[in-house]
């Protein structure tokens, strides 16, 4: 499978990438929203990885804007964030219907075989609007 | 103002908290890898020893390293925290080499600068006299302003990624400062950050993707030698600097 992963600290991402690759899956990684918007449009995903906390554009304000394109309005995003969850309990329907948000993980409880397990449960599953359930939160 | 104290040091703890978890994580991540590496290679005998060793050398380089800069993070915040919180804690102001603090700097930030792939330079155009400051912190505050432009260079679309320490002269003194290509911060925007800091998860967005603690440990240390940390421009890079006075006495000499 082929993932966008959205990730603003490179050792980080080096070591999720290394971790997906080893699992068998295709990454590319985007430092900021606008990267991954140009990285999306040319690599196609199958998968968005997520973090929220990025440099002048948010993780939120990307999806707004990589929803907007009619190929990307069933690709699943996963959100890894060191933003928790509990922050966002107003906001879940947004993040859910409107934004396609399949499951959202709080990254310091997040260990590599997780982020694999993660990845491979949600792998062929499509965000449909008619399906408004988050795969899993925590 | 004997309320704003403790709160300084609150915002500079919750800062410090948040982006210590990022270090944390890439640690732990090495870890797991090496450890999943080892099981791997085992099990399916990819790679020789020799190689096996390797890489598992890099990793534990790496997490010697990365644990090194945290340590080095929390240190530099306690001396932050010390001086805003303890009158009597006040620093003795000597004549210091710009010069000499700046390469020290820059011995400290290397391993980490070449961890985030960040090429560091040292510019010292021209002569400078002393300057009057404390010379453990002011290089605490260089090295903490380090740590926060190294790890939010990366996230900068920048191929050549390049961190400048550097010292000019101004009107008002010797600006010392780390700079790149890319304009990160204005004026407005750290003076926004410093409204922010404490109260917002990203209070200079438009630099750093975490809570950019160095750069308010730094500006701690640096109120505590009456300076504090500006945006400035080095020839055609930008950055943020620091302006210290000259010790016009030792200069006639």
């Amino acid at each position: 499978m082929k993932i966008l992963l959205v990730e603003p600290d490179r050792l980080l991402a080096r070591s999720y990438t290394q971790a997906l690759q080893r699992a068998g899956h295709e990454v590319v990684v985007a430092v900021t929203a606008q990267t991954a918007i140009f990285e999306a449009d040319t690599t196609a995903p199958d998968m968005v990885i997520l973090e929220l906390q990025l440099t002048r554009h948010s993780g939120i304000e990307f999806l707004y804007e990589f929803r907007t394109y009619s190929d990307w309005q069933n690709i699943p995003v996963i959100v890894v964030s060191h933003v928790p969850p509990t922050e966002f309990t107003d906001s879940w329907e947004i993040l859910q219907n409107e934004l396609g948000i399949v499951a959202y993980h709080y990254k310091p409880s997040v260990s590599l075989t997780k982020l694999v397990q993660i990845v491979n449960e949600t792998n062929g599953k499509e965000w449909v609007t008619d399906d408004r359930k988050v795969a899993d939160i925590s | 103002m004997r309320q704003q104290v403790p709160a300084l040091s609150e915002q500079l703890l919750l800062a410090v908290a948040e982006q210590l978890k990022v270090p944390f994580l890439q640690i732990s991540h090495r870890a797991e890898l090496a450890a999943f590496g080892r099981q791997h290679i085992a099990g399916e005998v990819l790679l020789s020893e020799g190689r096996d060793s390797l890489v598992l050398s890099e990793d534990l380089r790496e997490i010697q390293t990365t644990a090194e800069m945290a340590v080095r993070l929390l240190d530099n915040y306690l001396l932050g925290a010390r001086l805003a919180l303890e009158e009597q804690y006040r620093l003795h102001m000597e004549p210091v080499s710009v010069a000499s603090v700046l390469y020290d700097t820059g011995q400290q930030l290397d391993a980490m600068a070449k961890l985030y792939g960040v090429e560091l330079e040292l510019s010292l155009g021209g002569k400078f006299g002393p300057v009057m400051a404390h010379r453990a912190a002011l290089q605490s505050a260089l090295v903490s302003l380090g740590y926060s432009l190294i790890e939010a260079l990366p996230s900068i679309e920048d191929k050549k990624l390049r961190l400048q320490l550097a010292a000019h002269r101004c009107r008002y003194g010797i600006v010392a400062g780390m700079y790149s290509d890319t304009e990160q911060l204005s004026a407005e925007a750290l003076r926004q950050g410093r409204r922010l800091h404490g109260h917002t998860r990203q209070p200079v967005s438009t630099l750093s993707p975490s809570s950019g603690a160095g750069i308010f440990v730094a500006d701690a240390i640096l109120q505590a030698m009456d300076s504090e940390l500006k945006v400035s421009r080095h020839h055609r890079l930008f950055g943020l600097g620091m302006v210290l006075r000259p010790n016009h006495q030792l200069q006639l000499v």
